[in-house]
């Protein structure tokens, strides 16, 4: 039988690796933030759904908290430097910033 | 036997993935970001309802307000938003969505299903409901000035490559 727990957990997993996917996939600097960013509300959904239907409840509350503050840090710092390499190369593909730099 | 809060779980999930699958395989930025934004509101709507109100609060603020709003900025700023006004395709998706969301907003109002089971996990579902009694209305409006300004500003602002 499928309960709440169960489908969450899932879920989680299927968008970590949609996000690990983007991540090594996508051909835009964008795009692999935005991945980044789909790996981040999958942890946070596994982290939350650990807690469902049990006493440690609020632990995971805690902790999914902390990874909002972390990832939203982590992710506009991204996008800063995303502003930085555009104004440096103009463009966002990682091979031709690599092609640029040699 | 299957209850309410599964069935609300396994739709919210499939929801998710669905906008989360729009925004990793869609060619056109715009769109992608649009989609994360969905994403954002549906997992703090998950947080929410299963007893994570606060979590589920900042979430929503946090992914679907600030950085949402970042997102596009540095599309807009980059040019990489590369959405072409008058695609028909495109409109028709977008506001079928944007009916459905309405629709499903405003079941509530006429009558339709509140959520107030138990969840397996203790939680309770309708705790929400004060929101839907008081301001409905209010809450309805804002959800579709939220949706409509989104795309209105996208459509607007963007430049093709």
């Amino acid at each position: 039988m499928y309960t709440d727990q169960t489908i969450f957990m899932t879920t989680a997993t299927l968008l970590i690796f949609l996000g690990l996917f983007g991540i090594s996939y996508s051909r835009n600097l964008m795009k692999t933030v935005i991945s980044f960013q789909i790996v981040v509300f999958g942890a946070n959904l596994a982290l939350f759904s650990s807690g469902l239907g049990g006493a440690s409840n609020v632990m995971a509350n805690t902790l999914v908290l902390f990874s909002i503050v972390v990832g939203g840090s982590v992710e506009a710092v991204g996008l800063a430097l995303i502003v930085l390499v555009h104004k440096q190369y103009g463009t966002l593909d990682p091979w031709e910033i690599r092609k640029l730099k040699h | 036997m299957v209850t309410l809060a599964t069935e609300v779980a396994l739709l919210l999930s499939v929801a998710l993935l669905v906008t989360v699958t729009a925004a990793m395989f869609s060619r056109s930025m715009s769109v992608t970001i649009i989609m994360l934004f969905y994403a954002s509101l549906i997992l703090g709507v998950i947080f929410t309802l299963f007893q994570g109100v606060l979590v589920g609060l900042l979430h929503i603020i946090t992914f679907a307000g600030a950085i949402s709003v970042l997102l596009l900025t540095i599309v807009l700023m980059t040019g990489e938003s590369n959405l072409s006004i008058g695609n028909r395709t495109l409109a028709a998706l977008i506001g079928t969505i944007t009916i459905l969301v309405v629709l499903a907003s405003s079941y509530p109002l006429f009558g339709g299903m509140v959520p107030t089971t138990e969840t397996t996990a203790g939680s309770t579902m309708g705790l929400l409901t004060f929101v839907w009694t008081d301001r409905p209305w209010d809450l309805l409006i804002l959800i579709v000035v939220f949706a409509a300004a989104m795309i209105g500003i996208v459509n607007l602002l963007s430049e093709k490559k």
